[in-house]
């Protein structure tokens, strides 16, 4: 049995001597970086202890992206020095940050779905035997690896079949086994469900137990308390200040990001209960079966549960996007057939979906276009689009979402997580729906654009429309939702009105603790 | 996460203006041709050569629209050759037969909507590749064909049919007429109408479409409609100019339509592409095969520049969307 040890051995020799524990291993002097006439990074001077877990926050657009990109070698900078143990470094490009020994996780997979995990865990760095690969011994090997790790995955299952969050343990391990020094995990968990974070913060312990020096990139502030020594606070691409975990609080780090405090981000008002907009009585469809609940205007409904717990799935039959083979749906009190989207749209239901890049956004396409696209029907005149409206609605909805953008022309994929999510929202916004189901629209989205995105449930609420709101962040949904749904398995096992249930109670439910 | 922020200023320069100036740069490249040409032969600058040329385009460039309509929804139209040659049997034989003039085109345009249809069927309802439902009727068509003609032509009597093709309007050929009158409502429909603007949605992210209430077979069914149909079209024009009916026509034809739509911009990978610049193309391709002709260039030459072209061209356009990200 090969353990982790054991393989990552190979490429020890290859890295220089480490710095002794407690000792900068790389130091940050004024690293600055510029886009045209745009400062991404104003200059930063930041210090990385050896076998210290360095947590970096901030909002979107603060410069955390453009910080890993510098380290990482992917964009070069415009000014400062980085001196890596002791040694000035250029980082010009991806190979020398790895051969130093630099790597770092990201938050979405870039690994090969079609090869199977061995594969991809070795990928790029094969083991050879007589010009050809040993490709039993790999997937020993990786199995090995896993299996010290305590992942219970399959080493030679194809990457693709596993969860989003299994394939980020793989790409964690993949990571760890290159005889890393300096590991970056840019938002880990956010596609995570807890027992797959809990194993990676088992991981990335056991790493900083090696030597293994991390920076932990996070919007959860309660990861950072849990894990880092240190926390560094990026706002608007200055450095603006670093504390050790002990001498600092969740309040201090949000006032230096945001100068906000945390009351005002789960922004809830109470507001009187209407007629009820939709029910489904009995509901089953693929991934969840019999599913029973309400909605009433003026009232946020959260759905809680794992990834994979048929929440998603529950809304997507609710929407029409899947066949329903059991029960039934009244809107308004009236019963309906919602066979498609279309169907759904018309009746007043909006759905944000849980991916924005597989299912809420055109990427490669302007703002402005998304954010039309569920409403060109009503911009039609005769036969073409009315081009002032068209470019006023989008415009409008640029503006009240405050998407940071210079222009609706500007393509979707250029945008941070937080204003694409703002997008995907926008498109909604502007249709007039009763039912807003919102899945996952916080994931990947700094606390300022959470704190916005509540406040604009407010407002939906206030114009008398009903919310569905799924979340696998249990704060969020606790905090928000007058009545909470818990479901596991495709199933609802229980039901909580605001704030009648404690936070353990509620988790118990969900993973049937 | 793996996006560049906009708040760090990174946003690219506004897409309908880099459009526009992309268009410019290939009628730029055009005029140069043509200018070009011009000073190397005296035979270019000819009323007779011009509307050669036009003549030679039009088809091309019909063929490249409807081509292109396809390739943004991310898909792609191989047999439009094979539809060409196809149609121009159907409407000789239809003649032959007896069938009244108004009624064999409206025939023929008509297969043209339900091979296109058939594409679609098979794409949305079978869960084919556009590649390979349309590789398939590509050689089926050009079978039946055979088929029907026995392996020989069938010749059009008809003179109304068979003068149109070479009269002229207002000085022009009438078939760069035709050009106009599928590019004005192509633009019209892609560019204005928000079944356009489905197209590119269903290009980029068929199921974000879906998911904002566009009904995505349908746009599916649309495009390859309107490129089959365009296709029977061209298949009139062609039958109408060589005064037969033939299945072995246009052979390749559908390559030159892809290239077309290529260089004038649209992408493979869907959701990007507009009407004008296949139009560009089209008679870019056209230039460089006449010009090659006028100056006696080999023929087998004329493919190897044609290639080259194309490599450019695209080569550029992806530099210039690379640096605009």
């Amino acid at each position: 049995m090969t353990g982790l040890q054991e393989v990552s051995q190979r490429h020890e020799d290859e890295l220089e001597a480490a710095v002794a524990k407690g000792k900068p291993i790389l130091e940050l002097r004024g690293l600055q970086k510029n886009y045209g006439a745009v400062q991404a990074l104003k200059p930063a001077t930041i210090t990385f202890l050896s076998g210290e877990i360095h947590a970096i926050v901030g909002e979107n657009g603060a410069g955390k992206s453009t910080l890993i990109k510098l380290l990482t070698g992917v964009i070069p900078r415009t000014a400062g020095e980085v001196f890596w143990q002791g040694e000035p470094v250029q980082l010009a490009n991806p190979t020398e940050a790895i051969t130093r020994g630099i790597n770092a996780v990201h938050q979405e997979v870039v690994l090969c779905p079609h090869l199977s995990v061995a594969a991809n865990m070795f990928l790029g760095d094969e083991m050879n035997g007589n010009g050809l690969m040993r490709k039993r011994a790999m997937t020993e090997a990786a199995q090995g690896v896993l299996d010290d790790l305590g992942f219970n995955l399959p080493a030679d299952a194809t990457l693709g079949s596993l969860t989003i969050g299994q394939q980020q343990l793989v790409a964690t391990a993949r990571a760890a086994m290159r005889g890393t020094r300096f590991l970056i995990f840019d938002e880990p968990t956010a596609y995570l469900t807890r027992q797959e974070s809990a194993q990676l913060f088992r991981l990335i312990r056991r790493l900083q137990g090696d030597g293994v020096t991390i920076v932990y990139i996070s919007h959860r502030l309660e990861e950072v308390f849990e894990l880092a020594d240190r926390v560094s606070v990026l706002r608007d691409g200055t450095h603006v200040g670093t504390r050790d975990i002990s001498e600092t609080n969740e309040a201090e780090l949000i006032a230096l990001m945001i100068n906000r405090t945390i009351e005002q981000i789960y922004h809830k008002e109470q507001f009187a209960l209407g007629e009820t907009v939709i029910e489904a009585r009995g509901l089953s469809g693929p991934g969840f079966s019999d599913i029973s609940l309400s909605v009433r205007a003026g009232e946020i409904v959260g759905l809680y549960g794992l990834i994979g717990a048929g929440r998603s799935e529950f809304a997507l039959g609710l929407y029409g996007r899947h066949p329903l083979s059991a029960g039934e749906v009244y809107w308004q009190g009236r019963k309906v057939a919602i066979d498609n989207e279309r169907k759904a749209m018309e009746l007043g239901i909006a759905l944000a979906p849980e991916s924005r890049r597989d299912q809420g956004l055109c990427l490669n396409l302007p703002i402005g276009l998304n954010i039309n696209l569920p409403v060109f029907r009503r911009l039609t005149r005769g036969l073409t689009i009315n081009r002032g409206e068209e470019a006023a609605n989008a415009d409008r909805q640029i503006r009240d979402l405050q998407i940071k953008t210079p222009s609706r022309r500007v393509l979707a994929s250029a945008m941070s997580g937080g204003n694409q999510q703002k997008i995907v929202i926008g498109k909604w916004v502007s249709h007039g729906a009763k039912l807003f189901i919102f899945d996952e629209p916080t994931v990947g989205v700094d606390v300022g654009t959470k704190a916005e995105i509540y406040r604009l449930f407010a407002r939906l609420l206030e114009k008398g429309a009903g919310i569905i709101l799924i979340s696998s962040y249990l704060p969020e949904v606790y905090e928000l939702a007058d009545r909470l749904h818990v479901f596991r398995q495709g199933r609802l096992v229980a039901s909580h009105d605001y704030r009648a249930a404690s936070h353990e109670d509620v988790l118990a439910q969900a993973i049937n603790a | 996460m793996s996006v560049e922020t906009v708040e760090s200023g990174t946003g690219p320069t506004p897409k309908r203006g880099v459009s526009i100036l992309f268009g410019l740069t290939l009628l730029g490249l055009l005029v140069v041709l043509w200018l070009l040409l011009g000073l190397a032969t005296s035979a270019f600058w000819t009323p007779n050569n011009i509307s050669n040329l036009l003549r030679q385009g039009a088809m091309t460039a019909i063929l490249a629209v409807g081509q292109t309509f396809v390739i943004i929804t991310a898909g792609i139209d191989l047999s439009v050759g094979a539809v060409v040659g196809f149609t121009s049997v159907i409407v000789a034989w239809l003649l032959a037969a007896g069938v009244p003039l108004w009624l064999a085109l409206v025939a023929t345009l008509l297969i043209g909507v339900l091979i296109g249809a058939f594409h679609a069927f098979g794409i949305v309802r079978m869960g084919l590749p556009p590649f390979i439902i349309t590789l398939a009727t590509l050689t089926s068509l050009r079978g039946i064909g055979l088929l029907i003609t026995n392996g020989s032509t069938i010749s059009i009597t008809n003179e109304a049919f068979t003068n149109f093709s070479r009269a002229d309007f207002l000085g022009v050929p009438s078939l760069f007429w035709m050009v106009i009158v599928v590019a004005v409502p192509a633009y019209v429909f892609l560019h204005l109408s928000r079944f356009g603007r489905y197209l590119f949605a269903v290009g980029s992210n068929s199921e974000a479409a879906r998911l904002s209430g566009v009904n995505v077979n349908r746009t599916i069914y649309l495009a390859y409609i309107l490129s089959s149909t365009c296709a029977a079209f061209v298949g009139l024009l062609l039958a109408s100019r060589i005064g037969i009916g033939n299945a072995t026509q246009a052979e390749g034809w559908e390559l030159q339509a892809i290239a077309s739509s290529v260089i004038g911009g649209t992408s493979l990978f869907g959701a990007v592409g507009s009407v004008h610049g296949p139009l560009l193309g089209a008679f870019i391709l056209a230039t460089i095969n006449n010009g090659a002709n006028l100056l006696n260039v080999n023929s087998f030459w004329q493919r190897i520049i044609t290639g080259v072209l194309i490599i450019v061209i695209v080569y550029f356009d992806q530099l210039r969307r690379r640096g605009s990200r």
